[in-house]
Parts: structure tokens; sequence; C-alpha cells
């Protein structure tokens, strides 16, 4: 008996520039699977390690594993990957991307090639592997535990900050020397991996391109703030495709060029994401439920609409001194920053710099409710959501609710539960505003 | 001017029709129905029989529940959160903090000094927090769900149900049996497990007085006191605990016509279903 096919569970979104992102997802497997079979050197990894555009200056076709799960979600092809992980005696409760990644590269290695149907033509078999200790703990023993499926070197690259309560100018230099020194460990990595050296020049060069779509990105957001506002979230949890896993490249670029215009003119020409914009919502964080994205649309179909995140779009951008001449100590110092960045203001006020740029963001966008997604199995941004969300209310008092799932794994996901909650959240709202 | 509100839950329906007072004229509770959930016509029928009305003599109609979607006579549909909100308000303008235990999930709803809802939370994707655990573990006991709170009651002791998964406590139960615990002492321990995940899960919101106990959970005295006791103080419980959300829908309904609401679509007279 075949499977009833369901029902379209993407979002409908708001920009035809994230409509565009669909093909950019599809180059980067496809893509990487054609560049690998060219000779081209291909390595697995990680959002937000800070070493993005180092990969592009040493022509590293990047892979990125944890967006291959979240694609499986949002095709709804996950279960295979994630059982398959599980039977090979990882635990429900371990980070459902990793599970998927570990699945899939099970399912590879038992199949002796792609799993059929593989969304997008599946993650090509990897030269090497980068993690990084950024964002969670998983990240630094997940291709660790790929090992037992593959047999490709492995770099993990530690990423730190310091706590809030640190006096930064104290240990700003101690942070700043040890993030290079890893950036340098990798770097030579690569070196042996590639059998090139690394150009400082082709360095500088992919890091003002990243630094350049960031800007833009960030500018971008910035436009949110105009009522009605003319990008939802649905669109920025695609738009975080070129802006991490095209870092470094006039393609992003391009991309966040082209965004920029299509919502200044929205904005000029008052065309919101819906007709008539009654609530505006923050997603107050949690990694998004790719597979019930079109959560976002119905909660539209409210006249809610999402107008900005606490998510992916981590920093603002930040200004490395002038007397940093070398791109590495740059690279070193643009992560201290961006990892410091509401540490003072946090020290000053609520001691939690995630509280900080949530206070920011309602101000700033006229935020009529927060919405949170606590996920199952994802320890970095779920652990401490109830404590952020208590002390928020501390200083407003607008309706928040938590929504509960999982980012891949839809064994976490009850829909006629999230309706209901909906439901009331959005009474609630309207009773305020009322 | 009369205005009614349905309650529509998995198992039981619930009516309430109040008077421009707010004075409650009827109320009744019967079950939903299996196939469909056609009872729930039925009972809403009998209600306006109790209070002398019909449809037509009706001027809102609000329904809430889970089956509150496909309701075709409603003039609205408002969910439980809101609807329970509006009833405390009414019944105890003290209350911050509800407690509503269903048989399908339970819910904290945090209101504020006006009774308006400040916040909520609901529980788990797990029976473990709802009222079906306990159904579950009657089952297997071999006792009547409603004699299960006088039982506790007898307990000088509790023996501690570790689970909170449903069939794994039901494993537990058996087990503590084998051991020689009493009946009485596994409900107590049940209710002290259950209280525990119900009002955990109302410390997200921040507990402070008054706290009232809705819903079917509310009729239970063993596990209303083993809440007191996580909570630390006496709780509240309205006179009947099941009512709370169709009584909140009706008062909503009178809300609405004072505020100029218009229902949503046209009443039709059928039966409510719970599928398309």
């Amino acid at each position: 008996m075949d499977e009833k096919e369901q029902a379209k569970t993407t979002a409908v979104k708001g920009t035809e520039s994230a409509r565009k992102v669909r093909a950019m997802v599809k180059n980067l497997y496809r893509g990487a699977g054609e560049a690998r079979a060219q000779g081209k050197k291909v390595a697995y990894f990680m959002v937000a390690s800070q070493y993005d555009e180092i990969l592009r200056a040493m022509d590293v076709v990047p892979v990125p594993t944890e967006n291959y799960a979240g694609l499986c979600a949002a095709k709804r092809d996950m279960d295979r990957f994630l059982l398959k992980a599980e039977a090979d005696g990882y635990s429900q409760v371990l980070c459902s991307y990793t599970r998927i990644g570990l699945g899939f590269d099970s399912l590879r290695k038992d199949l002796g090639g792609m799993p059929e149907n593989a969304p997008d033509g599946g993650m090509p078999l990897p030269d090497m592997m980068l993690g990084s200790s950024a964002v969670c703990d998983p990240r630094f023993k997940w291709y660790q535990a790929a090992g037992r499926y593959m047999n490709v070197p492995t770099y993990s690259i530690d990423v730190m900050a310091p706590p809030v309560f640190t006096d930064l100018n104290e240990v700003r230099d101690h942070y700043i020397r040890y993030q290079r020194e890893q950036f340098l460990g990798l770097i030579e990595f690569l070196e042996q991996q590639t059998g090139r050296k690394m150009d400082k020049e082709r360095l500088w060069e992919t890091i003002r391109l990243g630094d350049r779509a960031w800007r833009l990105w960030y500018e971008t957001d910035r436009l949110r703030r105009a009522t009605p506002c003319a990008m939802p979230s649905q669109d920025h949890f695609s738009i975080m495709v070129p802006a991490y896993y095209y870092c470094g490249t006039q393609e992003a670029v391009d991309f966040f060029n082209d965004l920029y215009a299509e919502v200044k003119y929205k904005v000029e020409n008052k065309i919101g994401v819906i007709q008539e914009e009654k609530y505006r919502i923050l997603y107050g964080g949690g990694l998004p439920p790719w597979h019930t994205l079109w959560i976002f649309n119905y909660f539209e179909s409210f006249g809610a609409v999402f107008v900005i995140e606490n998510m992916y779009r981590a920093y603002d951008p930040v200004e490395v001194p002038s007397h940093v001449k070398d791109p590495v100590e740059y690279l070193a110092w643009r992560a201290f920053l961006r990892l410091t960045q509401r540490h003072e203001k946090a020290k000053a006020n609520s001691g939690n710099p995630v509280v900080e740029r949530l206070l920011e963001m309602i101000k700033d966008y006229q935020i009529d409710g927060v919405v949170f997604h606590a996920c199952r199995s994802c320890r970095a941004t779920t652990i401490g959501q109830v404590h952020i969300k208590n002390q928020l209310s501390q200083y407003t008092d607008i309706p928040m609710t938590q929504l509960v799932s999982d980012m891949v794994d839809l064994r976490d996901y009850s829909e006629a539960q999230w309706k209901a909650q909906i439901g009331a959240f959005i009474e609630a709202l309207s009773t305020r505003s009322a | 001017m009369p205005f009614a509100g349905i309650d529509i839950g998995s198992t039981m329906t619930k009516v309430a029709i109040v008077d421009s007072n707010g004075i409650v004229l009827a109320s009744l509770i019967g079950p939903t129905g299996a196939e469909h959930r056609h009872l729930a016509l039925k009972v809403m029928d009998e209600a306006m029989k109790k209070a002398g009305l019909t449809f037509e003599q009706l001027d809102f109609i609000v329904s809430t529940g889970y089956g509150r979607i496909n309701v075709p006579f409603n003039d609205k549909q408002i969910t439980e959160i809101t609807c329970h909100a509006r009833s405390i308000r009414e019944l105890f303008p003290t209350v911050r903090i509800i407690i509503d235990i269903g048989g399908q999930d339970s819910k904290g709803i945090k209101l504020d000094t006006e009774g308006k809802v400040m916040n909520f939370i609901m529980n788990d994707k797990c029976a473990a927090g709802a009222g079906r655990f306990l159904e579950v573990i009657a089952e297997t006991l071999g006792i009547k769900l409603t004699e299960m709170g006088e039982l506790s009651l007898k307990a000088k002791e509790y023996v501690k149900i570790s689970n909170t998964c449903t069939v794994f406590a039901e494993h537990e139960v058996t087990t503590r049996l084998a051991e020689g615990a009493t009946i009485p002492e596994i409900v107590a321990g049940l209710h002290e497990a259950f209280a525990g995940r119900v009002v955990n899960m109302a410390r997200n919101l921040g507990i402070e007085k008054d706290v009232v106990v809705t819903g079917g959970g509310a009729k239970n005295i063993g596990l209303v006191k083993a809440a007191e006791d996580k909570v630390g103080f006496p709780v509240l419980v309205p006179p009947e605990p099941l009512l709370t959300g169709a009584l909140g829908a009706a008062l909503l309904g009178k809300d609405f016509v004072a505020r100029g609401v218009t229902p949503e679509r046209e009443r039709r007279i059928e039966g409510v279903t719970f599928f398309k």
C-alpha cells in the first residue's frame, strides 16, 4: 500500500527574493556532488562556526549538514534517517540534526550509494569534516561519530565567548589570541588537505564579501520595523541560507542587494505581508519548526505577522579596530566582538544578553506578542527559554507563548495542541489590544 | 436575553445558559458521543429544554473546547483558556492562577488583576498530565475513577510512582501491588505524582494567590489535596468545576452582545462533528 500524499507543509513566502533561495539550497547539495566529481574538495561543515570565509578562500566546497536535516524535515522525509540513527544506537534525546546526519551517512554506507530519492540528491561523501564548538555541544562530537561511517579526516575548532560578568578589557587579548590560534590550526589542516597555501589577499576578499552580505542582511532587517512589515520570519528562515552557506561569495552579496531593494520598495509603497496587519509578533527564539513552516501562514490568517526573530542573524555588524591588518586576526576580533556584543548592556540591566536583544526588538519593531519555539532535542536554543520568557515578563506585559515540538522530529509535534495554543494566544493579543 | 456556552470535550459536552445578569438559567453535562460526537447537539437540546428556551431565543452561542471548531449552530468559537478566565473572573475575582485538569490535557492560566489572561501554558504532548492518566490507572486497579479521591484519603502514606509515562506507570502500579502496597496508598501516590506535574507546569507562570483548580480533576478530592500540598496553600474549587469552560463561553456571549459583536455566520441546527 502506498502512503497517502500529505498536504504541503512549507510556508508561503512574503518576498520574491526568498522564493529564489530554494534553487540555492538545491545547488548546495547537487552542486557539491558535481564539484567533487570535478576534483574539488568538499567539506561537511556547520552553521555559525565563524570560519565560513576561510573555507571560501581555500575553495573548499561547503556541505551544511544541519541544513540538510532541515531540508529533509521541510520535505517530510526525515523518518528513515532518524530511525536509522536510532537503530544504530543514538538516543532520541540527541540533537535531531545530528541524528538525521548520522542516519543519512549510515544509510549511504549500507547502500553503497545515495539513499533512493534523497532530498536534493543527497549529501555527497565529503573529503573532510569541519566541526566546531560554537553554539552547542553535539557539534563537537557529531563528526567524530560520523567517522564510524566513513574514513574521512575531521577537524573541529573551538569558538569561545567569555561569560557575561567578565571584565572584557581583562580577557579580550587572551580570547582573541586563542581564537586566532584555532583559526590558524584549521588553516593548517585545510592546507594539508587541499595541498595549497592560504592566500591572505583572497581571504581579505572573502571577508569583505561576507561582511558586505551581513551588513545588507542587517539593513534589510531594520527596514522590517515599518508597518506593515514587508518581510516575514518564514522568509528569514530561507534567507539564512545565502547568509551562512554562501558567506564570502559575490552570490550572497548579490542576493542581499536584491532582497534589500525589494523590501525597501515594499516599505516605501506600504506593501505588507498581509493586507491587514493586526498584530506584530517577535519570534523569540528556538530553531524553526522546519516540518511545519506553514504555521507562520496560520498565524497570518489571524492577522498576526512575525516581523523579526531572535534566530540566525545572531549579531549585528561590528567594527573591528583599524589597527588589525591580518585577516585571521580580523576574524578572531570579529568573533569576539560578535559574541560579546550585548555583554556590557546585560551587565547594567537584566544580566542576560538575549533578554537585552529581545527587549530592543520589542521596542524597535513595536511588538505585540512573543512566540518561542522549544525544540525537544535542541539544548542550545531551548534550555533557558522559560527563564528568558520569565525575565522578559519583568520588563513587558505583552502576551508570550512557547510552542513545543522539535526542529525536525515530527514525533514531538501535535497540530491540535498547537492550534489550541495559538488560538488562545491570538485571543490574548486581541483582549490586550481591545 | 439568554446566552449559551457549549464546551465540547473529547468525552463530555458541557452547556451553560445565562441571562443578561450572568445568572445561570440551566446547565448540563452529558456525553459527547464516540461516533462523530453527534451527542453534543443532544446535550445542547436538553439544556435548552431545561431553561425552557429554543435556539431562536438564544441571543448568542459561543462554543469552546477541543470540539469547538465544527459546531454548525454557534455564533463564535473561543478557546477554553479565554473561557476559563472569563468564568473564574466572575466566580473568584481574586484568582491569579487557574490550573485546569481536563481529560485530554492540563493547562495553567495566569490572570492579571482584572481577570484577563496574562499568560498560559499547556502540558506536554503526553497523557501523564491529563485526566486520561488516572482513567487508565483506575482501570488497571479495577476501581471507578470517581472513587479515587476518597479512596486516596484513607491512605496514611503514599507509594512513590516515578514513571511519567502512562504505560510505564501502569506497569509500576502492578509491581507495587505485587510488593504489597494497598490500593489507597497507590492512588495517593498517583495523585502526588500527577499533582507534582501539573503544579510544576503552573510554576512556569509564577504561582501566586489565589489558585483555583478546574476541570474534571477538580472533582477528585485527593488530587486537589495533593495539589494544595504542592502549591503550599489552600486552593479554590468552583461549585461545578466541569462547567467553568461552558459558563465562561456563555458569559463571553453576553459580553459580545453588549459590545455589539455580530455572529460570525448563520446558525445551522445540525450535529457537531470533529471531522471534515
